[in-house]
């Protein structure tokens, strides 16, 4: 049994750093599967490698085939797909990533999106952990697969809007056909000198508790002058330790 | 021969497992390797050595660890009861029975084929293709009873592989060849897919050998694996049943399928005609066939097309016409992979009672465009309303308006 852990919340509030370093601990303990389901699609310079495809250029790839009549008749699609996904992860020692990449344009879905679902189910299925950065609104989540979700981690910066996005995700996973295990639990990044009383009161008054707190880091800060990917974050870093304190919290040890 | 005898498991259960890329002592094909390909033959069981395993090139061991290498895998069956026929139903089963195969995995087929051994496999003893081979014999042998012969090959020097390759192409291409004459009077089931009902309660697709759905995602082919795959899914086998109306398309099958999966609104289906009866549109086909009054003949719009289309309308409009899962006379979605079905609207007159097409789609169809027929359909750089059309029509003397084409009856 894999276990599944998704970090969503608005824009720019952390969800790709915490996801690097949540793939970087875990990749200690197991197989890991690391799920780019950002259209923005940047967890791959956050682990410091290159993307060959998404999932997005696979499926559109095959619908020009499809429109062109250039797919063999012999070969079911949902095969070619099975391998064609199998072909855009990136394998690393470590980990593997497979991106998602953008969300459909125009037309219709329905067939390609079941197709991916069977795909992506059967593949996260061999890993031990399955990490996913996601954007706010759980699109590809809710299309593309219907794993069983154990833990989402509704990140937010210390700001009533990303903490208003953070509480709206609750509402938004009781609606997915995506069965959420453990729960929504929030998670608030960046902080500077503890929690602001306006957002402790907010979160206070939402059914979501405080699940965990990140300091604002400034070796990140450092990183991202120098243009180094967040996955070669120092080990006694402040954000590498409190998110191994998530883990651990979480009960993956 | 016995399961016991070999050092690795062998069951269903290992269907699923993905082998990573560090997990690997090697591949064989896959996206890095140019020369490989998967062929199963029929042969007079006098030219078969039973149980032959041959290995021409290195063995696994051979190879560096974790490294991708060319391969040809040839199984030659022999049996008095075999036909020609099933040398695809058995090729598929090598993805099958690779897969049973404990650490072992197997992806695609034919030309594109990607097999992955996994180390520990490897270490516990399959470490020779000598063994793999005779994994694969036991498999076939004792699954298919009318196998009396077998012989497995493995080419793993990567120029006898790129020799041989051009006659298996040769042998895939005839096959789909045969695939593509397929039709509804040479198979007893039909699919159905209910994927659009979440917005278009009362559409299902009825997918036969002449007509994919209309999203142009699922075939015949297609439809027949998914079940496979799974067959609680929403793509299910339908009787075919009887036939009432062989140049209309209706079938006892489908219009059972129809009332069923249309909550009653719908109970009789033409396959092939966009009158009277038509199959439901959802709202996900990638091109619409509409009935132009005035010349009593159909135009195409597909999709993409951007603008209005010669009777005045753009394809979203055109869509709002057709779609929700009814039967709308004059209206119908279609994938446009069904333009090359030879029962492309068969009742109506088919390609001949076409008259107008996005310039794009009749290139990219003019394989399936009766010859004569060609320049006499025009396209958004030819017309821009009905009028032109008729003056258009008449002027290249096109077939269906010359009364030149008799419907089928
Ligand atoms: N705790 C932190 N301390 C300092 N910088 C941080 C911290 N968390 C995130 N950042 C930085 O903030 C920026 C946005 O983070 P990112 O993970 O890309 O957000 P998201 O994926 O939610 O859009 C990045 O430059 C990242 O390095
Ligand atoms: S259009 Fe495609 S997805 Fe929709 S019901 Fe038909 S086959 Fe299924
Ligand atoms: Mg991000």
């Amino acid at each position: 049994m894999s276990v599944t852990i998704a970090v969503a919340g608005k824009g720019g509030v952390g969800k790709t750093a915490i996801s690097a370093i949540l793939v970087d601990f875990l990749s200690g303990k197991g197989t890991v599967l690391a799920v780019d389901a950002d259209p923005s699609t940047n967890l791959n310079e956050a682990l410091g490698i290159d993307l060959v495809s998404t999932v997005g250029k696979t499926r559109e790839k095959m619908t020009d085939e499809i429109k062109g009549g250039r797919l063999t008749m012999a070969a079911s699609k949902q095969e070619i797909l099975d391998a064609r996904i199998h072909e855009s992860l990136v394998e690393t020692p470590r980990f593997d990533l497979l991106a998602m990449g953008r969300p459909e344009g125009p037309g219709c879905y329905c067939a390609a999106n079941h197709m991916i679902r069977f795909s992506i189910d059967k593949l996260a299925k061999s890993y031990d952990y399955i990490v996913m950065d996601c954007e706010a609104g759980l699109e590809h989540i809710s299309r593309q697969t219907t794993k069983d979700i154990d833990f989402l981690l509704a990140v937010t910066d210390p700001t009533m809007r990303g903490l208003n996005t953070a509480i709206r995700l609750q509402k938004l996973a009781g609606e997915m056909r995506t069965n959420i295990k453990v729960g929504v639990l929030l998670v608030v990044n960046r902080l500077r000198n503890g929690l602001p009383p306006e957002i402790k009161e907010a979160v206070a008054k939402s059914e979501l508790g405080l699940f965990a707190t990140i300091p604002e880091d400034p070796y990140i800060s450092d990183l991202d002058i120098k243009g180094k990917p967040l996955i070669t974050l120092p080990l006694d870093s402040p954000f590498r330790r409190a998110v191994q304190e998530i883990l651990f919290r979480l009960k993956i040890k | 021969m016995t399961e016991g005898v070999f050092p690795v498991d062998i069951g269903p259960q290992y269907e699923g497992e993905v082998i990573r890329k560090t997990d690997m002592r090697i591949e064989f094909g896959g996206p890095n390797v140019r020369s490989k390909f998967e062929l199963v033959a029929i042969k007079e069981p006098a030219e078969i050595v039973h149980e032959k395993v041959e290995v021409v090139g290195p063995d696994i061991a051979e190879f560096p660890e974790e490294s991708s290498q060319p391969i040809a895998l040839l199984v030659e069956i022999g049996g008095s009861r075999l036909e020609k026929d099933i040398e695809p139903v058995l090729e598929r089963r090598l993805h099958l029975y690779l897969n049973y195969i404990e650490g072992v995995y197997h992806m695609n087929q034919r030309q594109d084929i990607w097999i992955r051994l996994r180390k520990d496999s490897f270490n516990k003893g399959l470490n020779s293709l000598k063994i793999l081979g005779d994994m694969l014999i036991f498999l076939y042998s004792s699954e298919i009873d009318i196998i009396e012969k077998i012989q497995v090959t493995f080419i793993t020097d990567g120029s006898k592989v790129e020799e041989l390759l051009p006659r298996a192409m040769q042998v895939y291409g005839a096959r789909d060849e045969k695939a593509r004459g397929l039709r509804e009077a040479d198979v007893e089931e039909f699919y159905s897919c209910a994927l659009c009902q979440s917005f278009a309660p009362t559409h299902i697709c009825c997918i036969t050998p002449e007509r994919i759905a209309n999203c142009g995602a699922i075939n015949w082919f297609d439809g027949k694996a998914a079940y496979q795959l799974d067959p609680e899914g929403p793509i299910q086998a339908v009787k075919k049943g009887e036939i009432l109306d062989a140049v209309r398309g209706e079938y006892t099958g489908a219009n059972q399928l129809a009332l069923e999966k249309s909550m009653g609104a719908y109970n009789k289906v033409y396959l092939h005609s966009a009158f009277a009866y038509p199959h439901t549109s959802c709202g996900c086909f990638q091109a619409i066939c509409f009935y132009i009054p005035e010349v009593d003949a159909f135009g195409i719009v597909h999709r993409d097309f951007e603008g209005d289309t010669v009777i005045g309308a753009p394809f979203t409009t055109l869509a709002g016409d057709t779609s929700g899962g009814r039967q709308v006379e004059g209206f119908l979605g279609i994938a446009l992979e069904y333009l090359r079905s030879p029962s492309f609207l068969k009742a109506d007159g088919g390609w001949y009672r076409i008259v107008w097409m996005p310039q794009i789609i009749k290139e990219l169809f003019r394989d399936a465009c009766p010859m004569d027929l060609y320049d006499k359909i025009a396209t958004e750089n030819d017309v821009h309303n009905v009028e032109e059309l008729v003056e258009f029509l008449d002027r290249v003397e096109h077939p269906w308006v010359k009364g030149e084409i008799k419907l089928p009856v």
